[in-house]
């Protein structure tokens, strides 16, 4: 419960004016314990630039354009955790991933991984800390060099970071490697071509553990498969963190694929997060009007042939977000407050937050 | 014994023994091989498996667009009675569209980008009509409003790009239902939509042919969407049919046991699940396919007869299936 109580002081402190003089500095609950987040994410927001080229700026009048992927984010995963990141596409989800791993640079806000800002990856220091998280991406057909043997794509993250040396060594390392994720020491000397889709993401998998990570962000790394492949992938990663205590980001569309793998789950929208709650509360007992309307459009295999609700309206134009809450043309309680004023992600009763007008009031 | 793969009224589209094969200079591979199934007017037949089971190869051997040189070698497809397997292009073309309607995965590749949605659908529609230029614009402005697209009217002389991702699979089937087709080949409809989109999707699908009596085969890997929208189901598995019945028969009580593990592979809301039920190892490659049953080397009930005697679709309950286990003369006595 302390956890999120913090957790929930965090928030509010990330949700101060903040646009140039606030301290990032490291709160002393965060100072490196056991107890302590491994991950945290403090009020992070990603802009892109996506004006026209200069010369038709000045020709024609155009005017700069900003797009905000990711836009005041806050939270934190503790260590041995999943956290599942869901949303559909464009709300920024796969975004943090990178902001995660240091692929992007945050435009505000901080990103700590176990007390060290993220920022300092460049220095000595921050290279040590990088081989401790790894990504899993989600095409493992783009994700393996098709020039490399196998042996020198799970190599490369124990090379660049000289976790091993010693050609045995290193040799012995990656048959063992191999096997933990199903495949056989002999597959070292194949090509990505020569492995199936499921396959090769537990070749991405291998080449995650190589440098000994503790905490993987893993960006639909299901996605591209099928079903039962899904489920070997699935297992596979839930067996490994039991194994090693691994701590997962995890990032999905798919809501019954988090069902099954996260501890926390949280909703984004349009590059926020409009609730975050423990897995069981989301599913039970959802609240925010966009989480409940994703649950019930998930298809249910009942064979009822019950028809899921259809959602009414599509995910606008994040170039052109709706004022105030940005859900707000799509929701069945949207009211006046919703359209002026952005609802904030308040802490409520159960230990979960939500950012709604119509929770925080009451409106029923 | 009543089977329930014969339809009670006489089918619309019946395909009887179908081979599909690709040849090259190695070999030939048969991708499809000996699946028949029919499809009864109105009814929505889904089509399920994992990549390269064959089911968007079966829906391009119906709509007559298999890429060589891949051919049907095979095997019969009859629309309403009449061979049309062995129609020449021209043939093919004039059904295409006007009988059997063809929606795909990706609504941005089929449509033309340099015309706008108007003329795609307005060329469409005067190919098969007989309409004038004004009545198949009209035409047009109706279908797209049918299909919830607001501002339809306005919206006509917009081109593709100008469209989200959900807006333009609208398009894609009014383009499918310009003509009025008997049956609708879906490959992958909402595969590429998110989740909420893929409900408004499904249920623009399901209205839209009970409204016009169409008939859809649905080709999908996503069996939450089968559950939904079909009222009968085909497992494919390595170019055959594995199990085809009722939806709720195949989802609940499968008989095959390639069936039973995709069930219990996938992950569901509502069913907390340590580990989800996993079948180890990968479909076969074309050309290395098992002799006997495809299925033997992953199949946990397997037995020495299911190394060489190959099953054939037998009754099994309501549904029929591809299983030694099952039928009148069951080699291996079921054992549940």
């Amino acid at each position: 419960m302390s956890l999120i109580e913090r957790f929930g002081e965090h928030i509010e402190r990330g949700r101060e004016p903040s646009e140039s003089g606030r301290e990032p500095s490291l709160p002393s609950t965060t100072a490196p314990n056991t107890a302590a987040p491994l991950v945290v994410v403090d009020a992070i927001a990603k802009t892109f630039d996506v004006s026209p080229p200069w010369l038709n700026r000045i020709l024609e009048g155009k005017p700069r354009l900003l797009l905000h992927a990711v836009d005041d984010v806050s939270f934190e995963i503790a260590r041995g955790e999943t956290l599942a990141l869901v949303g559909e596409s464009g709300c920024g989800k796969s975004t943090i991933a990178r902001m995660l791993v240091g692929l992007y640079k945050p435009s505000r806000g901080q990103v700590r991984f176990d007390g060290v800002d993220l920022s300092e990856l460049g220095s000595p220091a921050g290279r040590q800390m990088r081989s401790r998280l790894q990504m899993i991406f989600q095409d493992p057909y783009a994700s393996l060099n098709p020039r490399w043997k196998v042996a020198d794509i799970i190599a490369e993250p124990i090379r660049v970071h000289r976790t091993m040396s010693g050609k045995d060594a290193i040799a012995a390392r990656i048959e063992a490697l191999l096997k933990q994720v199903g495949l056989s020491g002999a597959d070292a000397a194949k090509y990505p071509h020569q492995f199936s889709g499921g396959q090769r993401q537990r070749l991405s998998i291998a080449r995650a553990l190589a440098s000994r990570p503790e905490f993987l962000v893993c960006d639909e790394p299901t996605s591209a498969l099928d079903v039962s492949v899904q489920a070997q992938v699935l297992n596979l990663m839930r067996d490994i963190q039991r194994a090693d205590g691994l701590t997962y980001l995890f990032i999905s569309h798919n809501l019954a694929v988090v069902n099954h793998v996260a501890d926390r789950v949280g909703v984004m929208y349009l590059g926020r997060i409009v609730e975050l709650a423990p897995k069981r509360r989301l599913f039970e007992m959802p609240q925010h009007p966009y989480t409940r309307m994703l649950l019930d459009a998930i298809p249910v295999i009942d064979g009822s042939g019950q028809m899921r609700t259809a959602v009414s309206g599509e995910v606008p134009n994040p170039l052109n977000p709706p004022s105030g809450c940005t859900f707000h043309p799509r929701c069945p309680l949207a009211r006046e407050r919703c359209r002026s004023e952005r609802p904030l992600l308040r802490q409520s009763a159960d230990g979960s937050q939500v950012a709604c007008h119509a929770i925080e009031e009451n409106w029923s | 014994m009543i089977s329930t793969d014969t339809p009670v009224n006489p089918p619309l589209l019946e395909v009887k023994n179908l081979q599909v094969a690709f040849t090259n200079r190695r070999g030939t591979l048969v991708a499809i091989d000996d699946v028949s199934f029919s499809i009864a007017p109105g009814e929505v037949l889904g089509v399920v498996g994992e990549s390269g089971a064959g089911k968007s190869l079966t829906g391009a051997a119906i709509i007559g667009l298999i890429e060589p040189p891949g051919r049907i070698v095979g095997g019969e497809i009859l629309l309403e009675g009449r061979r049309i397997d062995n129609l020449d292009a021209s043939q093919m073309r004039r059904i295409r569209g006007r009988q059997i309607g063809a929606i795909f995965q990706d609504p941005l590749t089929s449509l033309d980008p340099l015309q706008t949605v108007g003329r795609q659908l307005v060329e469409t529609i005067r190919t098969h009509l007989d309409l004038s230029a004004t009545q198949a614009r009209h035409r047009a402005i109706e279908l797209l409003d049918s299909t919830g697209i607001p501002a339809a009217a306005a919206r006509f002389d917009h081109y593709p790009h100008q469209f989200s991702g959900g807006m333009r699979q609208r398009v894609v089937i009014a383009l499918a239902l310009a003509a009025e087709p008997r049956l609708i080949v879906a490959d992958e409809p909402t595969t590429a939509l998110d989740v909420s989109i893929q409900a408004q999707i499904i249920a623009l699908l399901k209205r839209l042919c009970r409204e016009h009596g169409t008939a859809i085969m649905l080709v999908t890997h996503d069996m939450g969407v089968i559950a939904e929208t079909a009222d009968r189901v085909a497992v494919m598995y390595a170019g055959r049919i594995a199990e085809i019945g009722p939806v709720a028969d195949v989802i609940h009580r499968p008989h095959h046991p390639y069936t039973v593990g995709l069930m219990g592979s996938i992950p569901l809301i509502g069913h907390a699940r340590e580990r989800l039920a996993q079948i180890d190892g990968a479909m076969p490659r074309l050309n290395a396919i098992p002799s006997g049953c495809a299925f033997n080397p992953r199949c946990p009930m397997v037995v020495d007869a299911c190394r060489t005697i190959r099953p054939e679709l037998v009754a099994a309950g309501r549904s029929m299936a591809a299983c030694l286990r099952h039928g009148a003369h069951a080699l291996v006595p079921v054992t549940e």
